[in-house]
């Protein structure tokens, strides 16, 4: 470790040059993976936030399910029949609100039922309530855009005027805040046409889908039966997400993205250790021919890219989380801790495998060189 | 102590450009006297100075240091002589860049497995032997051929080898400053007992040698 700090310091120009290619590389893995999450929350973690454990959707719907599909209430009723099966009508529908202060929004809003496992409660102010149905409970990023409790918000071109009750973690669906709202408000805003003032019950009973709390030890098989015997395609949370406008696409993007830094980092960091090996292939013969064994020749290079992948990744993320401060409040960016160290980690690893293309030189470096180059 | 060559056969190169570098030499050189090996370019010094330094394996022959045959050891064993019972001062390239003369020699404790802490004062003492007490700071771009060298035999004499070699110590250098490494050389081979074998051209060091062996004239043993 002696010789490999010394030769750190002696050599700190190309060991800086080296490192900050592997700070830029960590960087943008770091901020990749912020954009990935974010983009993923921004999507979905209304979806996430719910304590379902699988989603009914009606049967014949392949994709945008939640926007496409409809199930009715014999369905979800029947889905509450099953055996062991918590069961309650959702409904996911986008549309745009003006608070009585004028400031405008776009909202996800969730149909829920009011006490059901589906409804998120409240946070400050009061839950959604079935005696009061033009009530809504709003996500942190709404109020964070003007919303407050005690606001009127009138659904846009429908006119439907809603009372802010309460308000709820971040939540968000299809890169819009999601707001709360019982289950006959959300059919007004699904179903009304502008100009009409149709009651609720005069309104299809009719929702996005089912969402499900089943036992663990659910079986495909009885999934398949129970769907047709309520006519629909059972899906596990995770994989509703799909259903989400978007998703799909949006991971399978930045997943290549960095699917592609994850090639390149090695590459990278084992061409400039490949150069840097070429280089002192002189000082190495000299190093062998002092008496230096090949593993602690091979030791003493790994030793050198560890300090300098490890001081460089570290920064690196650093440099990601500052990105993420500066521009997080403006774009879906989120990199939490435990995201950004196995990032960083999966960076570290892939930047020694590079350093490993090198190592068979250094093993082989023959110390007759130093005196052929004499003779 | 001594290094006993016996019979040494060793060819270099493949094919057409295969030569004979030494065919058959042998010699005797003991602890405690400075071996002047000389002969002209290309009669084998310095690949005799390789396959005694435990660098070059020999086709044929042994390699005896205080009874035991280099030559027959393994790559690892080999490397292991080499750190801890052989110093060799190359020609060139002998210094690490970038490390300054004190580093030098505390690289080559490091190498050896020692604790380059324990041995900071003694690469000090050596350094001012040698003559560069005013030069421990300073790395090789900063120091001449001859200073080089000296840092090379410093380095060399640092774990106390019980063979030391000395390639060609006084080429490019002028002659005040070849005396003086000769000297050096002379010096240092009696305090440490060394077995001290040095290739050169250079009659100031072959005047100033206890002994010496001509390549082509090889003896069955040097006289010390």
């Amino acid at each position: 470790m002696f010789l490999a700090l010394l030769e750190l310091r002696a050599a700190r120009g190309r060991f800086l040059l080296m490192g900050s290619v592997v700070v830029l590389v960590a960087a943008l893995v770091g901020i990749v993976s912020g954009f990935t999450t974010g983009l993923g929350d921004d999507t979905v973690s209304a979806l996430r936030r719910l304590p379902a454990t699988h989603v009914a959707f009606a049967s014949g719907s392949a994709s945008d399910q939640f926007a496409r599909g409809l199930v009715d209430d014999r369905t979800a009723t029947g889905w509450g029949r099953e055996e062991r099966a918590e069961a309650t009508p959702l409904g996911v529908t986008l549309t745009r609100g003006t608070t009585g202060r004028g400031t405008e929004v776009d909202l996800a809003a969730f149909g829920v039922v009011p006490g059901a496992f589906t409804d998120p409660g409240a946070d400050a102010g009061a839950p959604l309530d079935a005696a009061r149905p033009g009530g809504i409970v709003v996500s942190r990023r709404l109020v964070d855009e003007g919303v407050r409790v005690g606001d009127t918000l009138t659904v846009d071109r429908l006119g439907i005027t809603l009372d802010v009750v309460g308000t709820t973690g971040r939540s968000a669906y299809g890169h819009v805040p999601v707001a709360y709202v019982t289950t006959d408000t959300w059919r007004r805003i699904r179903f009304t046409v502008p100009g009409a003032t149709a009651r609720p019950a005069e309104l299809p009973a009719q929702y996005s889908a089912v969402a499900l709390r089943l036992p663990p030890d659910a079986g495909a098989a009885a999934l398949a039966a129970a769907d047709r015997r309520h006519g629909t395609r059972t899906v596990t949370l995770e994989q509703a997400f799909a259903a989400a406008p978007g998703y799909d696409g949006e991971r399978l993007t930045m997943t290549s993205i960095q699917s592609f830094l994850f090639l390149i980092a090695p590459l990278v960091v084992g061409a400039f250790f490949a150069v840097w090996t070429v280089q002192r292939t002189p000082e190495l013969a000299l190093l062998r021919a002092l008496g230096a064994s090949r593993r602690r020749l091979l030791g003493h290079t790994l030793a050198q890219a560890a300090l300098v992948v490890a001081a460089g990744t570290a920064t690196g993320g650093a440099l990601a989380s500052a990105v993420g401060l500066l521009v997080g409040a403006q774009v879906p960016f989120s990199l939490p801790a435990t995201t950004l160290a196995a990032t960083l980690g999966a960076v570290a690893l892939v930047g020694l495998a590079g350093t490993a293309l090198t190592l068979r030189r250094v093993a082989t470096v023959d110390p007759m060189t130093l005196l052929g180059a004499a003779r | 102590m001594s290094l006993h060559l016996d019979a040494l056969t060793v060819t270099l190169g493949r094919g057409d450009s295969r030569t004979t570098a030494l065919d058959g030499f042998g010699a005797t050189f003991r602890p405690g006297v400075l071996t002047a090996l000389v002969g002209p370019s290309g009669s084998g010094k310095s690949t005799l100075l390789a396959v005694a330094g435990a660098l070059l394996r020999p086709d044929r022959g042994r390699v005896l240091l205080n009874g035991t045959d280099l030559a027959a050891l393994g790559d690892r064993e080999r490397a292991r002589a080499r750190r801890e019972r052989v110093g060799y001062v190359f020609q060139s390239g002998n210094l690490l860049t970038g490390l300054t003369a004190e580093e030098q020699l505390l690289a080559a404790a490091s190498i050896a497995g020692r604790r380059p802490r324990a041995l900071r004062a003694r690469a000090r003492e050596l350094l001012t032997e040698v003559g560069l007490a005013h030069r421990l700071a300073h790395r090789p771009d900063q120091l001449s051929g001859g200073e080089r060298r000296r840092i090379a035999l410093a380095r060399a004499l640092l774990l106390e080898p019980e063979l030391l070699l000395v390639d060609e110590p006084t080429a490019a250098v002028d002659r005040s400053r070849a005396e003086d490494l000769a000297a050096l050389l002379v010096r240092t081979t009696h305090r440490y007992g060394s077995v001290t074998v040095v290739a050169t051209h250079d009659p100031v060091v072959t005047e100033a040698a206890d002994a010496t062996v001509d390549m082509l004239r090889p003896p069955v043993s040097a006289s010390a």
